[in-house]
């Protein structure tokens, strides 16, 4: 059993039931690493003075799933010594300060996995087929990355 | 020049059809729509028949005869075709049967 964990594996998870910090972090905890980094995405509760009464996530899913194996691939890549990576991102309704995104990354020392966490959350809005609506008491509003390269915003 | 098929189908003489249109070669593609494009078409997916080799410009157009209120979000999406980001313009496609095309608005991921 113990060979497995020299394998370095990617979990990859889109769902609609509430996130756990702890699932994901012990996902990619491993005896060889002295490193776990977290990024969590969580919901404010406010935008431009609007208030925010809960988002609504949908997903090209099985297109998301590859963009994040891409994701997942470069990373090795670029910090070969990064051992287990988890994405898991919520779908659906997810209310104020609940948790929309969580990504751990495990390595041997924190540089890379530190480094390594900030990648995937970037790369991920740059690229992930996956759409936020924000839900306010009159209204409603589709947002969009800035780091998406076809959105037109003036912001 | 495209060697002049068998028109065994309604050929393309209607519609002002460009010479990239394929010549009457067209197929069935999976055209999925996402966000705001799910809104504004009103559906979420269907099965159009299109031209085999076409334009992403072109395709867009395809799909806006079908759903004009497309038109208002012409300037911000790209295609997702066979799961790969193309942008609406020059590119050519060669589409296979059953092939998904998808409408991307900006994403929000994250």
């Amino acid at each position: 059993m113990e060979e497995n964990e020299d394998v370095p594996k990617d979990f990859i998870k889109l769902k609609s039931e509430k996130l756990s910090v702890d699932e994901v972090s012990e996902l990619v905890v491993s005896p060889y690493c002295g490193a776990v980094s977290l990024f969590i995405g969580t919901t404010r509760n406010n935008f431009e003075g609007k208030k925010v009464i809960h988002l609504e996530y949908e997903a090209y899913t099985s297109m998301a799933e590859t963009e994040i194996r891409k994701i997942c691939r470069d990373v090795r890549q670029k910090w070969p010594s990064v051992k287990h990576i988890a994405v898991h991102h919520r779908l659906g309704v997810v209310p104020i300060t609940e948790a929309s995104v969580i990504i751990a990354v495990s390595s041997p020392h924190r540089a890379e996995s530190l480094e390594a966490v900030m990648y995937c959350i970037n790369t991920l809005k740059a690229s992930v087929p996956i759409w936020k609506k924000e839900i306010y008491e009159d209204e409603y509003s589709w947002k969009e990355n800035k780091e998406c390269f076809w959105a037109n915003s003036e912001k | 020049r495209l060697s002049p098929r068998r028109r065994r189908r309604r050929g393309p003489a209607a519609e002002g059809s460009s010479p990239r249109d394929g010549g009457s070669m067209r197929c069935q593609v999976s055209v999925l729509y996402f966000a705001r494009s799910a809104e504004l078409a009103g559906l979420r997916c269907e099965t159009l028949s299109v031209p085999r080799e076409i334009t992403s410009l072109q395709l867009w157009e395809e799909i806006v005869k079908v759903h004009p209120r497309l038109a208002l979000i012409r300037d911000q999406v790209v295609f997702a075709v066979r799961q790969e980001y193309v942008l609406l313009g020059d590119q050519l496609l060669v589409l296979q049967p059953g092939d998904e095309v998808a409408i991307i608005p900006p994403i929000s991921g994250g």
